[in-house]
């Protein structure tokens, strides 16, 4: 099993890292969502300082055939911007909680783009041509002496260095009270839905003075209130059908056609507990924090503090598969929870559309120390990768990564008294056709591919 | 934090309460689950109260936190509406907080000390006060409910012990995790510690319902959640104390009107620096309940409210 990674023996090579080299992190710099776009050119981050980079990847080169087409700077703006609620006097951050691509129509691209309260829906476009030849204007845009003009002419457009605009289109604002933590685009590519700790919401992409309140879990009295939303995600396929998971570690199905107020479940997905891993802990561990449907439908991934669980849609009381992240965290929660790590929200992701057949699934997630996990269902393989400047020589192979609980330790392991709990995977992406993927670290994109033979 | 690569050291006692999956029907690790409940209590109270008030805290990591303190709360009650009810002699604070010293300075290192009635009641029998090794092998109350028919004789757990005669140890524990104490803090630490050496559990009970109301960011987020301390206030701590008149009948309740002549305890004399019209003075801003002299509960509540603000380091 050296050298190889999960599933079909996928061999992960550095590509490319992206950001700052220096250790000293700035607050603003912090990677807090990475996301490809439908047909995987695009590679979208957004920070904690509001602001949205957008990589797109190179057209594919015949000549280098051993690589795929590296990823650029392509679009930087700035999403959102700090607010302060005068009601609460509470800062309301800028961070970027989720982005979502739309699917492309025309030249255009289309994001969605979230922080903790408004959402915003940002056209990428290019300009590559502008007018030239006006009659009433200069080319540096200083109006002419009209004496001066004695013919008419019809300006042209001429090519021009391609310069890629950002601007917002629309802005969804005020229908939250609490924190964001998901937004999803509905299959019909209308709709789409905003999750917070309470509340989710229905939009139409192209209003937004109005949403519709679909799943409302607050409680007459606060004081009662022991359970939240973490995440939630429209059904790929089925336009009335979306999920959402909570902190108590159940995750819901509802079907918008039942009634208006999603308050009852179409069908409820919890495992029972496991009484002899029963702890103080078990309840804040069992918190999802990501939910993701599979590519088909048929599946969906949660991911909780130390696992990652697959469901079958049609099974309820169980999943059908569990994975280990880092089991050997168990005995250290009481420390997790005292530095708040415990809370940490990690994400996880399918691999690749074309490459997931039905029985082949593998999946990806983050992990401390600047490592991340694979799992292939199919193989029953999993790995452990780490991003790290010091691997980065492109086409090199990652070296799998093994972790040993306190005490003796074999060459090449790393104890778990020595991870680094400040340097933590919390997202990544999948390219959603080939077998390339974003890592991103505190402040670093990772970007690994595949070993092409 | 940790640093990359460098060996992670652990405090001996978070060894012993990392070091295994504790559960509350382990025989002889009995004492290490109550430590573990009592510090995974302390640690959720400091959490609620230590946020940054620039933001909105999660309201996910406060509903976790919150169920967390509610679970062992619930935990202890049931333990302690097990535990049968012993009327003692009058008991003056002070000999009280002396034996105490004397009992379990191994402990001392335990962070804050938020007791629960039933705590308190189970150090009330001066007689049963064993040496620290009886205690740590005898004690057979942290655990399930059902060992509770040995009755009132049974040392109380070490955890207890620890917090009442290491107050200010504790104090200096909670200091060291919290931002740098300003001189308020120390005099309201001093008034703190005299206050509570007699009344350890109704001050930190008070405190744990105070808070909130002083914090108006959480509530302005929480609309009443904390009240977030609203639920332990009608579930638990406050109902406790009212209704086990037993628990607390022989109590010297003058401490509570802040008077320090009156008080017939050494341990109010300390507070002597800080006068009850004081303390009003101090404590209007940060209440947002008016607080009346003839309500001794609602001073409590203010005052250690303020004191446990200025120790968090807000």
């Amino acid at each position: 099993f050296a050298g190889a990674g999960g599933g079909n023996d996928i061999q992960w090579c550095f590509s490319q890292v992206k950001g700052a080299v220096d250790d000293d992190v700035a607050e603003a710099d912090i990677i807090s969502t990475v996301e490809f776009n439908h047909s995987g050119e695009l590679l979208a981050t957004g920070d904690k300082g509001g602001r949205v980079v957008i990589f797109q990847q190179e057209q594919e080169n015949k000549t280098q055939s051993h690589s795929r087409g590296e990823y650029n700077v392509y679009s930087t703006f700035q999403s959102h911007e700090p607010e302060f609620d005068y009601l609460k006097s509470l800062e309301i951050e800028e961070k970027i909680n989720k982005i979502r691509w739309l699917p492309q129509k025309n030249a255009a691209q289309f994001l969605l783009s979230t922080n903790d309260k408004t959402i915003k829906l940002w056209k990428i476009s290019e300009r590559d041509k502008r007018p030239e030849g006006y009659n009433l204007k200069e080319e540096d845009g200083r109006y002419r002496d009209p004496t001066t003009v004695t013919t008419l002419r019809v300006p042209v457009f001429r090519p021009m260095d391609l310069m890629v605009e950002a601007s917002p289109r629309r802005i969804f604002a005020n229908a939250h009270t609490y924190h964001i933590n998901s937004i999803s685009i509905n299959s019909d590519y209308e709709t789409y839905l905003s999750a917070d700790d309470l509340r989710i919401n229905l939009w139409h992409l192209e209003i937004t003075d109005r949403s519709f309140n679909i799943v409302d879990i607050k409680p007459a009295n606060m004081e009662e209130l022991t359970e939240v939303i973490t995440a939630a995600e429209f059904h790929p396929n089925s336009c009335s059908t979306f999920v959402y998971s909570s902190s108590k570690g159940t995750i819901r199905l509802c079907d918008m056609r039942a009634s208006a107020l999603c308050d009852r479940h179409s069908k409820l997905f919890e495992e029972p507990e496991d009484p002899s891993n029963r702890s103080f802990f078990s309840e804040i561990i069992s918190s999802i924090s990501d939910v993701k449907f599979s590519h088909s439908g048929r599946y969906m991934m949660t991911r909780d503090y130390l696992s990652v669980k697959i469901w079958d849609l049609n099974m309820e009381n169980r999943p059908v598969e569990t994975y280990q992240v880092h089991e050997y965290l168990r005995s250290k929660l009481c420390s997790l929870y005292e530095n708040d790590c415990i809370f940490d929200k990690f994400e996880c992701c399918w691999n690749g559309l074309d490459r997931q057949v039905e029985f082949s699934l593998i999946v990806m997630t983050g992990s401390y120390n600047n490592f991340f996990r694979m799992f292939d269902r199919n193989s029953k393989r999993d790995v452990t990768l780490e991003a790290s400047r010091e691997n980065n020589k492109p086409r090199t192979v990652l070296k799998p990564r093994k972790v040993c609980g306190s005490g003796k330790r074999k060459k090449d392991e790393i104890s778990v008294d020595s991870l680094d709990f400040n340097k933590k995977i919390l997202h990544t992406a999948w390219h959603p056709k080939e077998n390339i993927i974003a890592v991103a670290t505190t402040n670093n994109l990772y970007i690994f591919q595949d070993k092409m033979n | 934090m940790l640093g990359k690569g460098g060996k992670r050291k652990f405090d001996e006692h978070e060894d012993g309460l990392e070091g295994k999956v504790v559960s509350p029907t382990d025989g002889p690790s009995k004492v290490s689950y109550t430590l573990q409940r009592q510090t995974i209590f302390n640690i959720s109270l400091m959490k609620l109260y230590n946020h940054r008030p620039l933001t909105e805290p999660s309201l996910q990591k406060t509903v976790l936190i919150n169920n967390m303190l509610r679970r062992i709360q619930e935990e202890l009650k049931q333990e302690g509406s097990l535990r049968p009810m012993f009327v003692t002699a009058s008991q003056p604070a002070d000999p009280l907080s002396d034996n105490f010293r004397e009992a379990q300075p191994a402990f001392s290192h335990l962070a804050s000390p938020p007791l629960l009635p039933a705590d308190f009641v189970s150090t009330m029998p001066l007689e049963s006060c064993l040496t620290p090794a009886s205690l740590l092998e005898d004690d057979t109350f942290c655990t399930s409910p059902t060992v509770q028919h040995d009755g009132p004789t049974k040392p109380p757990p070490p955890a207890l012990q620890a917090v009442k005669d290491s107050f200010s140890s504790a104090l200096d524990e909670i200091e060291e995790l919290c931002p740098a104490p300003t001189s308020a803090e120390a005099v309201a630490a001093e008034t703190a510690a005299g206050d509570s050496k007699a009344h350890p559990s109704e001050s930190n009970i008070h405190k744990a319902e105070g808070l909130p109301e002083s914090r108006t960011a959480e509530s302005k987020l929480m609309d009443s959640l904390p009240g977030n301390f609203e639920i332990t206030a009608s579930t638990g701590f406050l109902t406790d104390l009212t209704l086990d008149d037993i628990l607390f009948a022989d109590i010297d309740t003058s401490m509570y009107d802040f008077d320090p002549c009156t008080s017939a305890t050494g341990a109010a004399s300390k507070m002597a620096p800080v006068s009850a019209d004081e303390l009003l003075k101090t404590l209007a801003p940060y209440s947002s309940q008016p607080v009346t002299p003839n309500q001794p509960f609602k001073m409590d509540l203010t005052e250690l409210d303020h004191i446990m603000e200025v120790l968090v380091g807000s």
